[in-house]
């Protein structure tokens, strides 16, 4: 049998796919805002006294363990049951990815962490900052720096990942693949099409993370990061001049 | 505990008032004692320059008097007010951020934060420290900046300064706090040799200027043109300390054969 490849399938369902896209990366999205919280906070946990560090040290290596699929039915069917609560597909596969990658996100900033060095604590402290002021705004913005390129990765994990929501009727890029292709049969075109799709957004992510990336290095390296910079930059000067035309200096 | 408790630093200086009073500090890591019931008493206006060998304790003495080593036992009076374990009474404690705005501190290795420009490695401490309105504080870092004449750079990152450079600014992000003494923890002991003179010169100024200081250096000539109070310590106590003069009138043998090796 020879088959007819019909590639006018993409464009025709354009907008189906590329609303498929946008949910995967709303779901990811969100769940990576939540996971870098929820990571620094069990990295947190996992750095402090016995007990806490035994519990995040134990959430950090089941959690690490469990794969999507299993989270999401787990999330979706079984806690709706054990709570009485029915979460959204949207809700539970931010929950899922949430749970999953919290704990990788936690490895990642406790390494970052213990990577600043001792001496800008102290040099916090001895300046008279809070310890919660020096760990906001001294250790945690330098230990996001390094973190960054890490967490970029667990992001274009997460969006790979949308794709097993698919069990629970979430809309994203295989759910709305597979709806295609059961009226049209054409699996090869579809799925290329939604494999296009991932490794698209995964560049696009890619390139927005080294942006950020770039523009945390102090000097800023590149034109993206030095124009993020400008504003930082035209501030300062700006505070300097005004200085020197009030105590006359040149 | 108090081993010779009226020594020769309380009658140095009967007008000048204590500034930072230690008694009896001892401080432990694990079982190992590095400090082993240290007094100091710095009065207004004074400089006081600790030297000694390496591990002999001197940087963790000066790391007490703001806390960033908490002694195991002993006192910390700063401007009067008690901040350390205390000395057996029951004598209410200062709060270790109340001590921390009254003592500057500059370190070895600078401590800069790498993330934010010079201007704002003074303004942002400022502003949370002293809780200063963001125009104040930027007035006050750029000042602070111009006093050791770095105002110029006040845009530059700390990856973007001199070893010199970095060091005048953290001088000036600890004196932006209006501090009654300032420790200076071997300021200048990471600078390569060619930049060791800016970083006197500012501290020079700072002396001349009637600030309280206390100075952990390898310098000896600059102990020697500066200290108004010379403490030499090895092995976690006090050998031997004295006045002006004392490169010359110290007796302790370890303390000469020091000199005599450093010198």
């Amino acid at each position: 049998m020879v088959a007819t490849y019909q590639w006018s399938l993409i464009w025709e369902h354009r907008v189906d796919f590329l609303n498929g896209l946008k949910v995967a990366l709303e779901v990811s999205f969100v769940a990576m805002v939540l996971s870098i919280a929820a990571g620094i906070l069990l990295a947190l946990a996992r750095m402090s006294k016995p007990p806490l560090s035994w519990l995040a040290a134990a959430y950090i290596n089941v959690f690490r363990g469990v794969p999507a699929l299993v989270s999401v039915i787990w999330v979706y069917f079984g806690w709706s049951l054990l709570l009485g609560i029915s979460f959204s597909v949207f809700q539970a596969g931010v929950i899922a990815l949430t749970l999953l990658y919290g704990a990788f996100i936690a490895e990642i900033y406790r390494s970052a962490l213990e990577a600043i060095p001792r001496g800008q604590r102290e040099a916090g402290l001895a300046l008279g900052m809070s310890s919660v002021r020096v760990f906001g705004q001294i250790v945690l913005p330098q230990a996001t720096k390094i973190a960054i390129p890490n967490i970029g990765s667990m992001f274009i994990g997460m969006v790979k990942d949308t794709s097993v929501f698919t069990v629970i009727g979430l809309l994203e890029v295989v759910r709305v693949t597979q709806n295609i292709n059961s009226v049209t049969f054409q699996p090869f075109v579809l799925y290329t099409a939604a494999a296009g799709l991932y490794v698209i957004a995964a560049f696009a992510i890619d390139f927005i993370f080294r942006a950020i990336e770039k523009s945390l290095t102090t000097p800023p390296k590149g034109r993206i990061a030095h124009a993020m910079h400008g504003r930082r930059r035209r501030r300062v000067e700006r505070v300097v001049r005004d200085y020197q035309a009030a105590t006359g200096g040149a | 505990m108090i081993d010779g408790a009226p020594q020769e630093s309380l009658a140095r200086s009967p007008d000048g008032s204590a500034v930072v009073e230690l008694r009896g500090i001892r401080k432990s890591y694990g079982a190992k004692e590095v400090l082993h019931g240290v007094d100091l008493t710095v009065h207004q206006g004074e400089h006081v320059v600790i030297f000694g060998p390496s591990g002999s304790g001197k940087s963790t003495l000066l790391r007490t008097i703001n806390l960033l080593e908490e002694p195991n036992e002993g006192s910390v009076r700063v401007l009067g007010v008690e901040y350390g374990p205390g000395l057996g009474g029951s004598e209410k404690r200062g709060g270790p951020l109340q001590l921390r705005r009254q003592v500057g501190m500059v370190f070895q290795q600078f401590n800069l934060f790498p993330h934010l420009t010079a201007l704002d490695n003074i303004a942002r401490p400022l502003r949370s420290a002293k809780r200063l309105s963001r125009a104040d504080a930027d007035k006050a870092a750029a000042a602070a900046l111009q006093q050791v004449g770095l105002l110029d750079w006040a845009a530059h990152y700390p990856g973007q300064l001199s070893g010199g450079q970095a060091q005048r600014v953290a001088i000036a992000r600890a004196l932006s706090l209006d501090p009654k003494v300032m420790l200076f923890d071997e300021p200048t002991s990471a600078l390569d040799p060619e930049l060791v003179g800016e970083v006197l010169g500012v501290m020079r100024q700072l002396a001349e200027s009637g600030m309280t200081m206390v100075i952990v250096t390898h310098e000896l000539n600059f102990a020697r043109e500066v200290g108004d109070f010379n403490v030499f310590m090895d092995e976690g106590l006090i050998i031997e300390s004295g006045p002006r003069g004392f490169f010359e009138t110290c007796s302790s043998p370890r303390t000469k054969r020091f000199l005599a090796a450093v010198l």
